[in-house]
């Protein structure tokens, strides 16, 4: 190795800890015929299956459209209140049909609908203010102020109210979390932002393929998208406790801070020195990662 | 008196062709009865064009009635004003019919044709026998594509209202009309009754003296009499060049329309039509500041023109286009330049060009002519700009246009994919360079377009006779053409879909003449045409049969081609019908035996419809996936392009570990959608896979341009085929460019490190 890093080894947290914890609520929605029946089933299952590789496997609620009842998923939400601590983090998900009447929005579920003020009511209520909430339903972008606030992400298929057809975005959306090619940092886990991002152009791409007018545009809301991951590829995490993983990861995430640095001051250099020093970082990066896939190897052939 | 029938089909015939152009204030013929005005008129009829000009500023000066007036302002050529005295002059004397007439003519003149048509109406219900708004509407119908033109026109010819001016006026049109259909004893007959109407007047004869000069030129006759008496008249008549221009333009000789049209602004400068067509036809000619400099001039003298504002902004709009030049290699070769969009113009240009060099080696060989002048294509992704560039305005229904060395044509992005084939119509255009260059621009349009289809089907990028069934149903109802009217099918069809029967039935002339009577008959009778022989004399003269002789020989030849499918197109559309219910109930076992049927009838059918697409899916469905590959697979040979259905069997050739024939088929992906951005990706990895390297450099280069979203996987592409290919600098250039983007990339973090170990690949 050449350069010697800054560890923080001993300050780190392991990796097993790294993570606050995400508790996570995915409503179908009623479908209406049996071709959304197959798209929100597949979204849902897909969905939540992301969600499971950054999470604990109970901490992720499926209500399917059969079992969504508002009593159901606003008690669920409720309980989850005495559960949830304030440095958790929290995600929603409502994958089906929207409705707005000009005056108020409403999600499709058996018996009465879920409305935008419950849902709200819901998320305001819950102890974390670290939350995701995602509705792909039509007629979502009706919810935007309702449920907009500083510190929440909010996701919805249409800008406004107005835009009422079935939408593409969550087929888009779920797809990308299984996708390597959403995740652009190549970090192996899939962010908020990132999902969001690989949706929308391809949601963007389908109407101009199709020489068509665009019937829904997607809203990304609330700040820090790009650090709440909803997916991680290849599965979760093994769940163990190694100081010598937890050193090299802090060298690892040393490193990107450097290349972050490097990068402010690009505008600022030669080209030529620009691209030296990043190969320089490149290569210390690589080699370091080597080390932790070395290591986490080990890891798993003790387990 | 002719019989008012001739007169109706003609103009009915004339619907498909360009339209009359409403002139600006032309000869009225009597239209105009004021003296004060008349003695201006033949000022400028006389071609003192100062002294008109300063009489009608007098009369606009003097106290004159609102009529005199308005007309004297449009003779200034300031529309808005002549506009408004039009206006008073129809609210002081309400019942001034000539007037009213006279101010929708100023409409027309000025491209509001709908205007124009309402004030004629209202006319013709206060005054159901007025001559000259009879020939003002029929002027606007015929120029507007609508055959509606023959009622309006019809009681005039009949001699029902007794004007001579507007008669001439009728009879001036109906000659035109025939001329651009090729009805040149028609012409000449209404041309005869013109001058009988005009002698003994104060008219002039200019109008007759022009088109007497461009059926001169119809029949190769370079008399310039007509031309000089025009002259003598008035030294500023720009019609008489402009006229026969006209015609050389309609007939494809762009280059000599160019050169008339010059000669009708040089001497008459303010001729705005004449500007216009000739910016429009320097445009054709690639010559671009001219064009514009004369479409300028045409927007500056008529900003109410539609096809010059829409040509102007499509001009505009060529700073959103890059120029790719593609110099030969091979000493003797032309330079290809295309004009592409700069979002596009990665990602098309490599097919583009590769295709235009095989299709001129392809063409040069056989029809015996080497290009003497760059080939310059332009692509449009959108459709109406491609209209506008083709006849400058939109709602153009077809995929390409050549006029001459200059191709224009929608681009992959211009229409849906799974209706165009750019690469096959690229194929199509480049064989018209050809034969247009061939025969100096003088093949008639059916033997051009023949040639295009029989090229499409025999060297093309997509080869294979493909028939749409609607052409099928017009074979079986004998609606083919005799040889020596298959022109017709083209420039007047008369009945929905002739023209693409035409197409077809050109192709299949071409394809019996190739097999049957010999190959070099095609080039014979290129030359034939370059020869100025018509089509009558060409088949007798080339190919030594009487055109009967040959239309009897041709039937038998589509006959024995094709009878057997005419004889089960009920069974055809019967089981089609049946296939479409069978899908939709998930039988599959039904659908396969009936598209199996369909098979049997046409193999080579691969329209949206194919049976071979049902067959795979219905074999898919039922898990035979070697048979639905199978069924995909022929679907492809015998020429489909629906591109998911080939990505479908792209896919299912890979998994069956068919890699090579995976590539084949991905490959001729890009001739139907090259802008697809995950195909060139994938492409690439096969053909990396496959040891390809450069061929997959190209791909990713495109993938790259494109702008994917995963664009450190794109970069970490590059720097895999660069690594393959052994250039190492390059190879780390691209990878620092993907860590750039993201640091973490593991597969690009391996071949760094392999890099600085010095490993090779």
């Amino acid at each position: 190795m050449t350069r010697r890093f800054t560890s923080l080894a001993g300050l780190m947290l392991l990796p097993a800890l790294t993570f606050a914890e995400l508790h996570a609520v995915v409503v179908e929605g009623l479908p209406g015929d049996q071709v959304y029946a197959e798209q929100f089933n597949r979204q849902v299952t897909a969905i939540s299956m992301a969600l499971r590789s950054v999470t604990e496997r109970e901490r992720v609620r499926v209500f399917r459209s059969d079992e969504a009842s508002r009593d159901a998923v606003l008690g669920h939400l409720e309980s989850l209140q005495s559960e949830v601590r304030s440095s958790d983090q929290f995600a929603l998900f409502l994958i089906g049909h929207g409705s707005y009447d000009d005056v108020e929005y409403k999600f499709n579920i058996p018996g009465p609908d879920l409305t935008g003020e419950d849902i709200a009511a819901s998320l305001d209520e819950m102890p974390t203010a670290d939350q995701v909430f995602v509705n792909t339903s039509s007629s979502s972008g009706a919810m935007v102020d309702l449920v907009a606030s500083e510190d929440r992400i909010v996701v919805l298929a249409t800008r406004s109210g107005a835009e009422r057809h079935a939408t593409r975005f969550g087929d888009y959306f779920a797809i990308a979390l299984g996708d390597p090619g959403a995740d652009i940092d190549k970090n192996q886990r899939i962010s908020v932002e990132e999902a969001f991002d690989f949706a929308e152009r391809q949601v963007s791409d389908h109407f101009e393929r199709n020489d068509q007018l665009a019937t829904e545009h997607a809203r990304l809301e609330g700040q820090n998208a790009d650090r709440m991951a909803l997916a991680r590829l290849g599965g979760a995490l093994p769940n163990v406790v190694d100081t010598a993983l937890g050193e090299l990861i802090a060298d690892r995430d040393a490193l990107n801070a450097e290349i972050d640095t490097l990068r402010l001051g690009r505008d600022d250099m030669p080209q030529a020195d620009y691209q030296s020093a990043l190969l320089e970082i490149m290569l210390d990066l690589a080699r370091v990662e080597d080390a932790i896939e070395a290591r986490q190897e080990e890891l798993g052939a003790n387990e | 008196m002719r019989t008012s029938s001739r007169v109706l089909t003609m103009l009915a015939a004339s619907c498909l062709l360009l339209p009359v152009s409403a002139d600006a204030r032309g000869i009225h013929y009597g239209a105009v009865t004021d003296p004060a005005i008349l003695d201006c008129d033949q000022l400028q009829w006389r071609g003192q064009t100062e002294k008109s000009r300063l009489c009608y500023a007098e009369l606009l000066r003097s106290t004159t009635p609102s009529s005199t007036k308005a007309e004297a302002a449009w003779a200034l050529n300031n529309l808005k004003q002549a506009n408004e005295w039009f206006r008073a002059a129809t609210v002081e004397s309400p019942d001034d019919h000539a007037t009213k007439v006279r101010w929708g003519n100023l409409f027309a003149a000025s491209h509001q044709n709908g205007e124009a048509m309402n004030i004629y109406r209202e006319v013709l219900d206060e005054d159901p026998a007025n001559a000259f708004a009879m020939l003002g509407a029929a002027r606007v119908l015929v120029g507007s594509f609508e055959d509606a033109a023959n009622s309006y026109l019809d009681p005039l010819m009949a001699g029902t209202t007794l004007n001579d001016g507007a008669l001439l006026g009728a009879w001036l049109l109906v000659a035109r009309v025939s001329l651009e259909n090729g009805n040149y004893d028609e012409a000449t007959a209404a041309l005869l009754e013109a001058d009988e109407l005009v002698t003994d007047t104060d008219w002039p004869a200019l109008e007759i003296y022009a088109l007497r000069a461009s059926m001169d030129l119809l029949n190769n006759s370079d008399d310039n009499h007509w031309t000089e008496l025009s002259l003598q008249y008035n030294p500023h008549f720009g019609g008489i060049y402009a006229t026969p221009a006209h015609f050389y333009m309609i007939t494809r000789r762009y280059r000599a329309a160019i050169d008339m049209y010059q000669k009708a602004v040089d001497i008459e400068p303010g001729l705005a039509t004449a500007h216009e067509e000739l910016g429009i036809n320097l445009l054709r000619d690639n010559q671009m500041t001219r064009a514009r400099q004369h479409l300028e001039t045409a927007y500056e003298l008529d900003p109410f023109s539609p096809r010059a504002v829409n040509t102007l902004r499509l001009m505009d709009s060529y700073s959103d286009f890059r120029l790719v030049d593609d110099t030969p290699v091979v000493e003797g070769e032309m330079p290809i330049v295309l004009r592409l969009h700069e979002d596009e113009s990665a990602a098309i240009a490599p097919y583009a060009t590769k295709l235009t060099r095989d299709s001129i080696a392809v063409f040069a060989e056989r029809y015996g002519f080497d290009l003497r002048e760059p080939v310059v294509i332009e692509m449009y992704p959108d459709h109406e700009d491609f209209a506008v560039r083709t006849a400058g305005m939109p709602g153009l229904g077809i995929l390409g246009a050549t006029f001459g060395y200059v191709i224009a044509m929608d681009s992959p992005s211009g229409r849906p994919s799974q209706q165009f084939q750019w690469g096959t119509t690229l194929w199509h255009e480049m064989a018209h360079v050809f034969t247009l260059e061939a025969t100096n621009h003088l093949v008639p349009r059916w033997y051009s377009e023949g040639i295009s289809v029989f090229e499409e089907w025999r060297t093309g990028p997509n080869p294979g006779v493909r028939i749409p069934m609607s052409v099928y149903n017009a074979m079986k109802d004998d609606r083919f053409l005799p040889i020596a009217n298959l022109d017709e099918g083209f420039l007047r069809p008369t009945y929905d879909e002739q023209i693409i029967v035409s197409y077809m039935q050109a192709g299949l002339v071409c394809d019996f003449i190739d097999r049957h009577l010999g190959a070099d008959k095609l080039r014979e009778l290129l030359v034939a045409y370059r020869e100025g022989l018509t089509t009558e004399e060409a088949i007798t003269s080339v190919l030594e049969l009487e055109p009967a002789e040959f239309d009897k020989l041709f039937e038998d030849f589509v006959d024995t081609e094709h009878g057997a499918v005419l004889d089960k197109l009920e069974e055809w559309h019967h089981k089609q019908t049946e296939i479409s219910n069978a899908l939709a109930e998930d039988n599959w076992s039904d659908a396969i035996e009936l598209a199996n049927d369909l098979v049997d009838i046409i193999p080579q059918y691969i329209e949206s419809d194919s049976p071979y697409l049902a067959l795979a899916r219905a074999h898919n469905e039922l898990g035979n996936r070697e048979d639905a590959l199978n069924s995909l697979q022929t679907f492809w040979i015998n020429g489909g392009y629906d591109p998911s259905s080939l990505k479908r069997l792209g896919h299912w050739l890979a998994d069956a570990g068919r890699e090579d024939d995976a590539i084949d088929v991905m490959m001729s992906i890009n001739l139907v959608d090259p802008l697809d951005r995950d195909l060139h990706g994938e492409l690439g990895d096969r053909l990396l896979a496959a040891d390809r390297a450069a061929e997959a450099l190209q791909e990713y280069e495109i993938a790259l341009a494109l702008k994917p979203h995963d664009m450190a996987t794109a970069w970490y592409r590059m720097a895999q085929a660069q690594h393959k290919l052994g250039n190492i600098e390059r190879t780390q250039d691209h990878l620092l460019q993907a860590l750039d983007i993201a640091p973490n990339f593991r597969p690009a973090q391996r071949l760094l490190l392999q890099l600085a170990s010095g490993e090779a690949n």
